[in-house]
């Protein structure tokens, strides 16, 4: 994410150098007019577009009675900032709960700048990343609290409000809306597995098929016990590059965070180990020549013994001070 | 216990010297003795490192409450209203909390008083846990020898004595609810079991008892209530209802609710509330199926065919929009917070802070996993496979009870609690199983002497396996050939090596990671010499005997237990976190600047402020590090006034040096923290004022407090207790305060620059002259 905003501010910049033209055409307006024709394009749109002449007419002019809140951002597929995407939905859903709201009023708009139809803005105002949230007061000039600090704080809509409320003291409830592809992904599931059940409805065997449903009793045990539960929490990254030597770590230094990556690893160790118990006693049971069933037994103890050694370097490897291990250090 | 086990047991060899029945019972209880032992002696490291003390926090509490009702008896304590709890609201006690615990060690002290053995009800309470521990492991031998086999059952045993997971809550001292219930949810369990089996009504009762037990003592019994309709449910779903279930369900279902219904705290709740709604719809779809059962006696087959899933579909219909209707219309109250943030798990982290900052609501990361559970989390599923395998009406329990506990583990680094037994009982299945597979010998004989030769307790756990062995070759006496003697005999030693590895791993994270008492710190020198760092217990002792009774103590939750079990002193605050704007208005005190904390702490008639400061001997868990949680919490009730970004650096960081943010260098905590501390040198290499715990200078050194002062710091600094200073005569400082405050007030709008900025370097430059001639105290 970090590395996309970068490559966007380098476009910026570069663009910078390129166009250096600006106009400087004024046309003073009266507050009046200017509010009146800022609401009737808010009846349009939720967020204003503006282009380099607008934004000075409507934002940077001084007789105003009215906040803005400036997105200025790169949304043009070119400039491939994939931040801003989701920076602009976010924004959106804000300024739809504004709009829609019932406190809705002439004091607050919310408006963007795009890179493509207002670079001399962002030279204006001396920016080169996006996307950026600024806050433009009804009395004033922008003081840095004005900016939004979104490495700190993130973009979502309710971060957004937050800071829109401190700023302006309009409170915005954000009314996202409802997300229906949770509920659609599982009504599709659902009659997916009816659909299955009604075509095999001759041969549903397979539900008495114990093997079945012990994999997938496994599964989420697996799933549980490497730690998928703290990934879907936390949102650990896949794994970490260090950016000295360039070097891939996959297991993440201490006992309190993991990757992504690791939790794999890790629940494949697990399995390894579980398997090499059912093959030890399955071995046993083999019908065929000894030969083969004393294979299958040595083979099922190596699993679990190599692989629950390997588990256990892992975890030495990141609890400091652990004292034991078995065949491996 | 072993001792009269091992001479009773001595008695019925002679008797029964040939019978292998006799063997097999004698070497049964001598293992589970043995595992009781193990199991009580590992847990007592604290108490042998430092002394028969109560832990932590809340078995502060609940030493407290037991003392209380040993001293005022069971009804007092029920109408107990603690006026020093949460002032100025008070806690009806009570009410509001599972006696069980209490109950439990209070008849313990009864009974021992009544035999002339006096004890200290504090050393009942110190002990209770482990020996409670022993009964736990019988409890889950007899479940495990109910799901799979005796053999079983004794791994199972063994490994609950001693696994970390579960001694984690049940050390020596750890006093705490848990200690107790685990057993209660495990001999449930057992008793439901053998409900399901027997299907008489005197298991169910006796389910519904224990059920009652498991109620009156943890908040947990929630997870039986749930798991057990559910049983019942898949139960159903699989076609394996049967009149065993209806009448081990029915009966378990109506005494249970009845008598969970007595304890005070749970009153209502199991029939107002949606956790214990999967319950009763059970009991109705039971209900339900078994009269369609009835029906179907009258019908012919075609007949029965539509009519039974026009009536399944219908009675669950029902059931499910009975409940969701209630719930619409009130009469049902929707999920808790703390169960709602078992299913959606980001749902704490948004809406209930104080949830999330519980350090044990975090969800569980694998290395926690494996650090608990060693090799039974890779045995487990092996387990769970061979449940499935074989599956009959109680393993279809223990599956559902693994898969869930699992999902709950995860969740929740606490509930590992109870996923532990299950753990247990799985790993052992795999366990057992493999080692009779290769323990059997071609000759009896030689598998009787190969037992014979076990000295340890590992090797004991074998012994069992002579009668199973016996029991399974009547069975199939062909599959004898094959594997020959060497590779049985290496599987069987690697398999032992990695069962020593770990009961090594078990005592080791047992000795190194669950025996702190936490109120009583111990650092190790170079030498291996042992300090011990006794702040705590100084501080509240002070706190005892230099203050007057009806002093009132501002600290924040954490500490709220201890300073009423030791200090005996009012507590605006506690662990037991009912009252979250209460607490956020101690956050925001904490985290305003003085002038403004001061109008809270008059406001809450506050008398001392204490606070917990590890900058000197590095002590990670003190309040500063803490903080953050305090503004987050205050910000959630008060987002006028405090602002979490206003404690950071613009870059985003916390830091509580120089560069850190204004607002945090001012704020009451900094103020506490660090009073003094400036002039401070703790060795010649670092500068004055140098935290250890964050590892950087202080950025606020020389300040002077105008509404507290100091009134007792212990010798490590450890805790630091200051005074909250009367109104002054003089009508000028009002006038003085209120600019201040003021600008404080408005702070992030304009302000705040100018007032703090011409103060700040003044600070420097006074600092630099004045600490250099300061000493090293020692440490």
């Amino acid at each position: 994410m970090a590395d996309v905003k970068r490559i966007c501010g380098l476009l910026v910049c570069l663009s910078f150098i390129a166009l250096a033209g600006s106009q400087t055409k004024k046309k003073e307006e009266s507050l009046g007019d200017k509010v009146q024709q800022l609401t009737e394009w808010n009846n349009k749109k939720s967020i204003i577009r503006l282009n380099g002449d607008k934004f000075k007419q409507y934002v940077k002019t001084a007789p105003r009675n009215y906040s803005v809140i400036v997105m200025l951002t790169a949304l043009q597929p070119q400039r491939q900032c994939s931040v801003c995407k989701q920076a602009n939905e976010e924004f959106q859903i804000l300024a739809n709960s504004w709009r829609y709201s019932q406190q809705y009023s002439n004091q607050l708009f919310f408006t963007m700048v795009d890179y493509d139809e207002g670079p001399d803005v962002f030279q204006s105002m001396k920016i080169n990343t996006a996307p950026v949230f600024m806050h433009f007061p009804a009395k004033g000039k922008p003081k840095k609290t004005d900016t939004m600090d979104i490495h700190r704080v993130g973009f979502a809509a309710e971060q957004i409000a937050r800071w829109v409320a401190e700023r302006t003291d309009l409170q915005i409830r954000v009314f996202r809306p409802p997300n229906y592809s949770g509920t659609l992904a599982l009504a599709l599931l659902f009659s997916l597995v009816g659909g299955l059940l009604y075509l095999k409805r001759n041969n549903l065997e397979f539900l008495y098929n114990k093997s079945c449903w012990g994999v997938f009793a496994l599964a989420i045990i697996f799933a549980m016990i490497s730690g998928q539960m703290w990934n879907h929490i936390r949102g650990p990254p896949l794994m970490h590059r260090n950016p000295q030597t360039g070097q891939m770590h996959y297991i993440h230094g201490s006992s309190q965070g993991q990757f992504i990556m690791e939790t794999y690893i890790v629940m494949l160790l697990h399995c390894a180990v579980v398997v090499g118990f059912i093959l030890l006693n399955e071995a046993h049971s083999l019908k065929g020549d000894p030969g083969k069933r004393r294979i299958m037994a040595l083979v099922g103890l190596g699993c679990v013994a190599i692989f629950f050694s390997l588990l256990l370097s892992v975890f030495r490897s990141k609890y400091q001070g652990y004292p034991y291990s078995f065949l491996f250090k | 216990m072993a001792d009269a086990g091992g001479i009773v047991g001595r008695a019925d060899i002679k008797s029964a010297m040939f019978n292998p029945g006799g063997w097999k019972s004698l070497l049964t209880f001598v293992i589970l003795a043995l595992a009781w032992l193990a199991g009580f002696s590992s847990r007592l490291f604290a108490v042998i490192r430092f002394e028969s003390i109560i832990h932590e926090f809340d078995p502060w509490f609940n030493y407290r409450a037991t003392h209380y009702m040993v001293e005022h008896g069971f009804y007092n304590f029920l109408n107990w209203f603690d006026d020093r709890a949460w002032f100025p609201l008070g806690r009806i006690v009570g009410g509001t909390v599972y006696p069980g615990l209490m109950v439990t060690s209070g008849t313990i002290h009864w009974l021992l008083h009544m035999l002339n053995i006096p004890v200290h009800i504090r050393d009942i309470c110190v002990f209770l846990a482990p020996v409670f521990s022993g009964m736990t492991s019988l409890a889950v031998y007899f479940f495990t020898k109910e799901v799979w086999s005796q053999g079983a059952g004794l791994f199972a045993a063994c490994f609950i004595a001693i696994v970390p997971g579960y001694i984690s809550r049940s050390v020596a001292g750890s006093y705490d609810n848990e200690g107790i219930a685990i057993f209660a949810l495990m001999f449930t369990y057992y008793l439901w079991i053998k409900a399901v089996k027997t299907g008489q009504v005197f298991w169910g009762i006796c389910t519904a008892l224990s059920y009652f037990y498991m109620v009156s003592a943890w908040g947990g019994y929630v997870f039986i209530i749930n798991l057990i309709p559910l049983h019942v449910f898949v139960l159903l779903c699989m076609g394996r209802y049967s009149k065993r279930i209806f009448t081990a369900y029915t009966s378990f279902y109506i005494v249970g609710l009845i008598c969970s219904m007595q304890i005070p705290f749970v009153g209502f709740q199991p029939i107002r509330t949606s956790e214990h709604m999967a319950a009763a719809g059970v009991f109705a779809l039971l209900y339900a199926y078994a009269c369609l059962r009835y029906v179907q006696t009258f019908l012919s087959k075609a007949e029965f065919r539509t009519v039974f899933f026009f009536a399944a579909a219908v009675a669950a219909g029902v059931v499910f929009l009975t409940v969701v209707a209630l719930t619409w219309a009130g009469y049902i109250a929707p999920w808790s917070g703390r169960f709602y943030s078992l299913w959606d798990t980001g749902y704490a982290k948004i809406h209930i802070p104080i949830i999330a900052s519980v350090s044990e609501h975090q969800p569980t990361t694998w290395v926690s996993f494996f650090f608990d559970l060693h090799i039974l989390v890779c045995a487990f599923p092996a387990g769970v496979w061979y449940c499935i395998k074989n599956v009959n009406d109680e393993r279809v329990f223990v599956v559902l009870y693994a898969i869930f506990a699992s999902y709950f583990a995860g969740v929740m680094v606490r509930l590992m609690l109870t996923l532990t037994p299950v753990v247990c009982v799985l790993a052992a299945i795999a366990f057992s199983k493999t080692f009779e597979i290769y323990l059997k010998d071609e000759s009896p004989r030689g598998n009787q002497r190969n037992s014979e030769d076990g000295t340890d307790n590992k090797n004991d756990r074998l012994y069992d396996k002579v009668g199973k062995t016996k029991k399974l070759r009547e069975d199939r006496p062909k599959e004898e050939e094959g594997l020959g003697m060497n590779i049985k005999s290496i599987i069987i030693i690697a398999l032992l090596m990695m069962l020593m590895l770990f009961a090594v791993h078990c005592t080791w994270v047992t000795s190194s990671a669950y025996s702190s008492p936490s109120i009583v710190l111990a650092s190790y020198g170079q030498g291996g010499t042992r300090t011990i760092l006794d702040d705590f217990r100084e501080a509240y002792y002070w706190l005892r005997m230099n203050t007057p009774d009806k002093a009132r103590v501002m600290s924040w939750w954490d500490y709220g237990y201890q300073i009423a079990g030791m200090g005996n002193r009012t507590t605006l605050v506690d662990n037991n976190t009912w009252n979250n704007s209460h607490i956020a208005l101690v956050g925001k005190a904490m985290s305003s600047n003085e002038s403004a904390a001061y109008d809270i702490m008059r406001m809450l008639d506050v008398d001392y402020v204490l606070v917990i400061f590890g900058g000197v001997i590095g002590y990670s868990g003190d309040d500063i590090n803490k903080f953050l949680w305090m503004v987050r919490i205050a910000e959630g009730e008060h987002p006028k006034d405090i602002r979490e970004s206003d404690y950071f650096t613009p870059q985003g960081e916390f830091r509580v040096d120089a560069q850190g943010s204004q607002t945090l260098l001012n704020c009451l905590m900094y103020k506490l923290s660090y009073y003094r501390f400036g002039q401070m040198q703790l060795d010649f290499r670092s500068p004055a004022g140098f935290d250890r715990t964050r590892g950087v200078e202080i950025g606020n050194k020389n300040f002077d407090l105008t509404h507290l002062e100091e009134a007792y710091t212990t010798e490590h600094w450890l805790v630091r207790i200051y005074r909250v200073k009367d109104l002054t005569n003089r009508e000028i400082i009002p006038k003085l305060n209120k600019p201040i405050k003021k600008t404080k007030r408005k702070s992030s709008k304009k302000a705040k620059k100018t007032g703090i900025i011409k103060k700040k370097p003044k600070i420097i430059k006074g600092k630099k002259t004045s600490t250099s001639s300061k000493k090293t105290v020692k440490k």
